[in-house]
């Protein structure tokens, strides 16, 4: 990484995962599910591993959510991130798409990152989470959580 | 049942390790030459006996170019075994079932790593590919970020503590204080120390974190009946049998998306290494367990079955658990991803340990438990 111009590691979409970014960009959350047999997929791949029917179809899912784990960040981290410590990383797992667990950081209401180790907004497994959307330090849009 | 051919049962004929170094002053295709010729020196063998080379995939010197440095004439078998710290019994296994079918005789298996000189593989990392994509841009990046979450998980499930942890890290520094190869053999340990120390990534702490080393090993596999004509250094350690595993919906450190969250590869492997090698818990004198992160160590109790799901940091504590991590293991020997581990398990069975347990039969020595991995059992007697 070029100390000068800190960046966060950016996402690589290929065929199998560009419809999710294309969705993100969009301000929409979608996730996989088998027109054939209802099954939820993540993450993202070209057929359904369970009955192996082709294209699962991209659906749009509302991001309610609940923690089911989550840590905090402490030194050393990309450079990026050195002002920002500590926030928080949740594994949530959607609502709408029982068995879809998802990674997202900790934001408030506007979608900016928080500086928190999670205390102050409550966070323990169980507790609901609602989407937002943050842009990171290249630009790039990411689904993140705030507590509901 | 798998088959047996005692004349084709695997031996470890010779180790040998570097002294572990923050700066090892050589590149890891130097390093690794000289592990891989101490080695042979330790087994009676030379490069010409040489006929397989196997590696781990995050190993940056290729078979070829370890045998164009060393001068191995011909190789007639080699490969290399994926998912990083998982990949050491596995690349020891791919060495053994060449032997036990009678394509090789002898066989070098070795791990050269500048982890702490040539930086942290991590550091750099700009693109996110593949199951990256949706995890290092949400800053998931270290391995520990992403072993926080599962072992978040585990404490909940299990009702661990941080003391618990604690206590491993203690247990595996008091044996590296008795190590005079380990990084952190005048450094001691105790649990005001460890609950004192800062947070990397919560729950885990600085000390829940193995090393990062410049190291370099290698051990020598021979077939039986070539083993029995050797002038080696030292007494053999038999490889009585071994496993790989991955459960299903499995991913390399971020394995919390598929059904049974929680489970590690692990808990595939053990099944199949207890029916592998005809041996139960009972039958294990000392491990030596994957360490890149303190909870690891409980939950291989648990998932090999010494006790009940569950219980593994109550094992720990228990007058049944048995020695584990004798050479200070990834925590406090040095972390050349589990290398050390196998290396330090034929010693053991030898007896030749830093920490010598008295009587060894048989040791598991395990790769690591949150990508997919596998286990091994060597043992003092022969099929």
């Amino acid at each position: 990484m070029n100390a000068a111009t800190p960046l966060p590691p950016k996402p690589v979409a290929d065929r199998d995962t560009q419809p999710f970014w294309d969705a993100v960009a969009e301000r929409r959350l979608v996730v996989q599910r088998c027109s054939k047999c209802g099954r939820w997929i993540w993450q993202p791949r070209p057929l359904c591993p369970t009955c192996h029917a082709a294209d699962p179809v991209w659906t749009d899912v509302s991001g309610d959510a609940r923690v089911v784990s989550w840590t905090v960040l402490h030194p050393p981290v990309l450079t990026v991130w050195h002002d920002k410590l500590p926030f928080v990383i949740l594994l949530v797992e959607l609502d709408d798409a029982p068995g879809v667990r998802m990674i997202g950081q900790l934001v408030d209401a506007a979608g900016d990152l928080l500086q928190t180790d999670g205390t102050a907004q409550g966070i323990d497994f169980g507790a609901g989470v609602s989407l937002r959307w943050r842009v990171d330090e290249a630009g790039q849009t990411l689904p993140a959580w705030t507590v509901s | 049942m798998t088959i047996r051919n005692k004349n084709r049962q695997p031996v470890v004929a010779g180790v040998h390790g570097l002294p572990y170094s923050k700066d090892i002053g050589m590149t890891e295709r130097h390093s690794g030459a000289l592990a891989i010729l101490g080695a042979l020196d330790d087994a009676g063998l030379t490069v010409n006996d040489v006929e397989g080379l196997t590696r781990y995939v995050w190993q940056p010197t290729t078979e070829m170019e370890m045998a164009r440095v060393t001068g191995i004439p011909n190789l007639k078998w080699f490969g290399a075994q994926d998912y990083g710290g998982g990949a050491g019994p596995p690349t020891v296994a791919l060495a053994c079932a060449a032997i036990e079918l009678g394509l090789i005789d002898v066989a070098v298996v070795w791990r050269s790593r500048n982890r702490s000189s040539g930086g942290r593989p991590w550091a750099g990392q700009m693109l996110a590919e593949g199951q990256d994509q949706f995890e290092r841009p949400f800053g998931i990046v270290r391995p520990a970020d992403g072993i926080a979450l599962i072992v978040r998980l585990w404490m909940k499930q299990f009702g661990w503590t941080r003391e618990d942890f604690g206590q491993v890290a203690i247990t595996v520094r008091g044996h590296a204080n008795r190590n005079p190869m380990a990084m952190m053999r005048a450094k001691t340990l105790d649990m005001e120390q460890y609950l004192a120390s800062r947070m990397i990534a919560e729950p885990l702490c600085l000390f829940d974190n193995c090393l990062e080393t410049d190291g370099a090993l290698a051990i020598v596999l021979v077939a039986a009946e070539r083993a029995r004509d050797l002038n080696a250094k030292h007494p053999p350690a038999y490889v009585t049998g071994y496993a790989l595993g991955s459960g299903p919906e499995v991913y390399a450190m971020t394995n919390y998306y598929g059904e049974r969250l929680g489970d590690s590869p692990n808990a595939y492997v053990a099944p199949e290494l207890w029916k592998n090698t005809g041996l139960k818990p009972e039958d294990i004198d000392v491990v030596q367990i994957y360490d890149a992160f303190t909870p690891q160590v409980p939950l291989f109790f648990q998932e090999f079955g010494f006790c009940g799901e569950g219980e593994g940091a109550q094992y720990l504590k228990s007058d049944e658990c048995i020695p584990y991590n004798t050479s200070g293991g990834g925590l406090s020997e040095a972390y050349v991803h589990g290398f050390n581990l196998i290396v330090e398990g034929a010693r053991q069975v030898r007896g030749d340990s830093p920490s010598q347990v008295e009587d060894v039969k048989h040791t598991v020595v395990t790769g690591g438990n949150v990508v997919p991995t596998g286990a091994l059992v060597l043992s003092k007697e022969p099929w």
